[in-house]
């Protein structure tokens, strides 16, 4: 058998890293040091496994990892849940629609990707609980076209945004002030009060590049938190 | 006993407040044995001239001013940052809310209270 070292020291990672390596998903509600405990398995991850196949799939390490650290910095005696489909794109294709096609065209299809491959919810020390939804929607289009030379061309068009949602419930009773400056006009605030008050932010942003994952997520994440935000002058 | 004035959490903040063992040798503050590292730095003189991947025990600390930089500067909202630093610098007080002491204490199987240290 090839590779058997490298299964030997799959064996030996942890559960939910072994999860990933096998079937690209997470998902799991855990305290603090059961994730610290998931990382320093990952960590040992490029140095052992050297076969492309048995890779982390990609959002791994570029947004999962330092998201579950972020998140894992704020959390109490509660838990945090995270779920990530890190398969891709792939499979998650709605029906396909012809649309209406002119000369030279010969065929236009259209269909719709959406990959909600990132929620989690975080159980904060305040006494608050924070909510966060990543969803991928992809636009594609398959064109076929025949050029004077009656050669057939197919031409494949995608077109993606990403909607970035994050909530925010106070504990009971936990003050909040609107801040001074509204936030960038691509994020929307909505607030409802109440005995729990919950700030949510949303945006829908231009796919980001894997690298500028993280930062776009917690851009959006700061608004409810600036609600609580203790100010010198305040 | 003099607490530990390294700044915990990520958007929660709260401050350390375990017993220091000593002052860190960058910008003073008392440390304690969890948050010294090996050259006497405070987290955040450690991680000022850049951190490691987010394995490293100390990138959330760097990654956290980072975090709070870009994001007041995408909000232009100065005070985002400012009052992040100066909360950071112990320039103030929490006050209303207790000091929260290091995140995962709840899980290191002693039973202390929420925000006890
Ligand atoms: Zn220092
Ligand atoms: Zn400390």
């Amino acid at each position: 058998m090839f590779w058997r070292k490298t299964r030997r020291a799959i064996d030996g990672f942890h559960p939910l890293h072994q999860k990933l390596i096998w079937e690209h998903v997470l998902s799991a509600a855990l305290p603090r040091s059961e994730w610290m405990a998931l990382l320093a398995s990952l960590s040992r991850h490029n140095e052992l496994v050297r076969r492309r196949k048995w890779a982390l799939p990609p959002r791994t390490e570029s947004v999962v990892v330092p998201l579950i650290r972020v998140l894992c910095e704020d959390v109490g005696r509660g838990t945090v849940g995270l779920t990530a489909d890190l398969r891709g794109h792939a499979g998650k294709e709605g029906p396909r629609q012809q649309l209406p096609v002119r000369r030279p065209v010969r065929s236009a299809e259209q269909w719709w990707v959406r990959d909600r491959w990132l929620s989690a919810r975080s159980e904060l020390r305040d006494g608050s609980v924070f909510t966060l939804d990543v969803v991928d929607v992809v636009r594609k289009r398959r064109i076929v076209k025949v050029n004077p030379r009656g050669k057939r061309k197919t031409k494949q068009k995608t077109k993606g945004v990403q909607r970035i949602l994050t909530s925010r419930a106070l504990a009971k009773g936990q003050a909040s002030a609107q801040p001074g400056t509204p936030p960038p006009p691509w994020i929307r605030v909505k607030v409802r009060r109440g005995p729990k008050t919950v700030i949510r932010a949303g945006a829908k942003v231009p796919l980001p590049v894997e690298r500028e994952q993280v930062r776009a997520i917690l851009t959006v994440a700061a608004e409810p938190f600036r609600w609580t935000q203790r100010r010198r002058s305040a | 006993m003099t607490p530990c004035m390294v700044s915990t959490g990520f958007f929660v903040l709260g401050r350390c407040g375990r017993a220091s063992v000593t002052g860190c040798a960058g910008c003073g503050r008392p440390v304690c044995d969890r948050h010294v590292s090996g050259d006497r730095l405070c987290p955040e003189c450690a991680t000022a001239r850049g951190y490691g991947s987010p394995y490293d025990p100390m990138w959330s600390y760097g990654y956290r001013r980072e975090t709070y930089y870009t994001t007041s500067s995408s909000y232009q909202d100065p005070g985002l940052y400012g009052d992040f630093d100066a909360y950071d610098r112990g320039a103030f007080d929490p006050g209303d809310q207790g000091d929260f002491g290091e995140p995962g204490d709840f899980d290191d199987g002693d039973d202390r209270d929420f925000g006890d240290s």
